[in-house]
């Protein structure tokens, strides 16, 4: 019966992420959705190493950025196909995620989250002040619409479609790596890391690896991000961005796919919904988020779920104040 | 000549030292008693020099003095707000993430607030610790004078409130293990109350002390705050002796850099230094083990 539900649910929303565009007319709209599927990437990628391995993950504006320049310089300054920049993108995100994973996650405590603050500010800076490479604060213009099979994607409805698969395929694998081995592997780092050494787990390696997943989709992300809005520049890729998808895994539940996904749905959007309150609707987003995270940090997915979350929420919660 | 150079950066080094050392010292406090990293201090900062520059100076118009007093005061009333309403709950989470998003929302609700109540434009205040000193042949500034001495009083206030109150020992007490304070009566929720506003309290000043330093914006404290996180563990991460020799090796280091690197590229510094040092010596340059 619960099984029906979820099918039904997924189905659901699959209809609707592929209906809405044609109902939908309008191009803004249509780039606000396509930014929701570059933020379910993004967002499923975050959720390896935040989520399921409780390392927290401060840098994804950084890891963003790293894709999307290494993308777009591909393309624009180096005339490379589109592919090679994905490519290219993609093994950034294994140099970041190896390079970063290693000095920090050797290390039992919240190094990580520092560390990754400090490579998004040096990429920032980098980015904005090597203006010979990346343009400085004028950003790169004019990166190619992705050419597929030589049907040129040219406007935000064809790409959606073409990203609405990237990220179906995204969500798929994902979901597959969770109920893996590596997947309960993750998971165990976060609940009892004793246990997972004790059972002769090499406990670093798994953590630089969840890592790594998380910046290799990260940088696709950004790759991808690079390529619909046809424009970037260093100032989207901020702190506010990384908390951002941080609150996108909260808010729609830590540790599962459907929270990912459905967290980045619903971040991305509300925003846009909020915008009749002008000068408030920051404030507000900001506090709903704050809100979630004090009475329902399980996210939204734990409504549906809801006594099953509750009740490994509520015994992680004792055995944490038995530590004290 | 060189010499003199050398000597004016590290002068000017020093007092931007102290400033990570001070912010490393307040989130320190913090990390220390509910094992919380505050990622919303940077906005503390900035909120506790708005409150004094914008709200005291420049629209009541009381004097400097009077100000400090009131915005410290009104920067423990608000630390104590926070720490029951979001730190408390916050702490006893199942999973430290759920604090971390916390907190990192509780700074955007503080910047939002600060710009719906004193705006966006970017201002300074005219005449507060401005002119220069010289010594001999080096140039000092009195924003770093002051800088410098209010930083080293409020670090050995600090230690003879740890070592010598009752409420300072209780507070160690909590930082070690909470189930033993509270059998020896210790009410672990209130002094954990009482750290945070003392780290709030400490924001204060190091906002007032920056805006002789900085335009007064909204963003006029991110970058102390990054650095102020990585001066922590450059020092020997959640220790106080640490947190002030990273935090000063930090900004004289990254001062002396602009001799050999771009100036733009002066910020990366203490990031380096936190990646190196996390590879070569993870406990820190005092090397201290908790």
């Amino acid at each position: 019966m619960r099984k029906s539900l979820k099918g039904a649910g997924i189905l659901l929303l699959l209809v609707i992420l592929v209906v809405v565009p044609i109902v939908d007319k309008n191009t803004y709209h249509h780039i606000v959705l396509c930014q929701t599927l570059v933020n379910i990437v993004v967002v499923t990628g975050l959720n390896f190493i935040t989520g399921l391995t409780g390392q927290m993950n401060m840098g994804t504006a950084g890891i963003m950025a790293m894709g999307a320049y290494s993308a777009a310089l591909c393309s624009t300054k180096f005339n490379f196909p589109i592919i090679v920049g994905f490519i290219v993108a993609i093994l950034m995100g294994l140099i970041v995620g190896k390079g970063l994973g290693y000095p920090s996650l050797r290390l039992k405590g919240v190094y990580l989250s520092l560390t990754t603050i400090g490579f998004s500010e040096i990429t920032r800076l980098v980015l904005t002040n090597w203006v010979d490479l990346t343009g400085g604060t004028m950003g790169v213009q004019n990166i190619p619409w992705i050419n597929l099979f030589g049907n040129k994607l040219d406007t935000s409805f064809k790409i959606y479609y073409f990203y609405l698969v990237i990220a179906i395929l995204v969500t798929i694998a994902s979901y597959r790596i969770i109920h893996s081995k590596w997947g309960r592997v993750f998971k165990a780092i976060k609940d009892n890391v004793e246990a997972v050494d004790a059972s002769g787990v090499d406990i670093a390696k798994m953590k630089i690896l969840a890592f790594t997943l998380a910046t290799v989709l990260g940088c696709f992300g950004g790759a991808m991000y690079a390529h619909m809005m046809g424009y970037i520049n260093p100032t989207t890729f901020t702190q506010d961005l990384s908390a951002n998808y941080l609150a996108m895994m909260m808010i729609g539940g830590i540790g599962t796919v459907g929270g990912s996904v459905l967290g980045a749905i619903v971040i991305t959007i509300l925003p846009e919904v909020l915008r009749f309150m002008e000068n408030y609707y920051w404030l507000v987003f900001s506090t709903i988020a704050l809100l979630f995270a004090i009475f329902l940090p399980n996210g939204i997915v734990s409504l549906f779920t809801g006594n099953k979350l509750l009740k490994r929420f509520g015994r992680t919660e004792k055995s944490f104040k038995g530590e004290e | 000549m060189t010499g003199q150079i050398i000597l004016q950066l590290i002068v000017s080094g020093l007092a931007l030292g102290f400033i990570y050392a001070l912010v490393a010292i307040e989130y320190t406090l913090i990390f220390n008693s509910t094992g919380l990293l505050n990622f919303s201090h940077d906005k503390f900062i900035m909120f506790g020099a708005y409150i004094f520059a914008a709200q005291f100076l420049l629209n009541m118009g009381v004097s400097p003095a009077i100000g400090i007093i009131a915005t410290l005061a009104t920067m423990f009333i608000f630390g104590v707000l926070v720490a029951t309403g979001i730190f408390n709950p916050l702490r006893n989470m199942a999973s430290p993430l759920f604090a971390v998003i916390g907190t990192v929302f509780l700074g955007r609700i503080l910047t939002e607030i600060t710009r719906l109540i004193w705006g966006a434009t970017p201002f300074t205040v005219p005449g507060f610790l401005k002119g220069v000193v010289r010594i001999g042949n080096v140039v000092i500034t009195k924003a770093n004078i002051t800088v410098i001495i209010v930083s080293a009083i409020i670090v050995v206030l600090l230690q003879i409130f740890f070592n010598k109150t009752k409420t300072g020992k209780a507070m160690r007490c909590v930082q070690q293990n909470k189930t033993a304070a509270t059998l020896m009566g210790i009410n672990v929720a209130k002094n954990i109350n009482f750290t945070i506003a003392l780290s709030a309290v400490i924001c204060a000043a190091i906002g007032i002390m920056v805006i002789p330093l900085f335009t007064v914006d909204l963003t006029i404290a991110n970058m102390i705050g990054l650095k102020g996180f990585a001066a922590g563990v450059v020092g020997g991460f959640g220790y106080l002796p640490g947190a002030i020799v990273g935090g000063i090796a930090i900004g004289i280091l990254e001062n002396l850099s602009t001799l050999v690197i771009p100036t733009l590229y002066k910020d990366c510094i203490a990031f380096v230094l936190l990646i190196a040092i996390l590879l070569i010596k993870p406990s820190g340059l005092l090397g201290h083990k908790k």
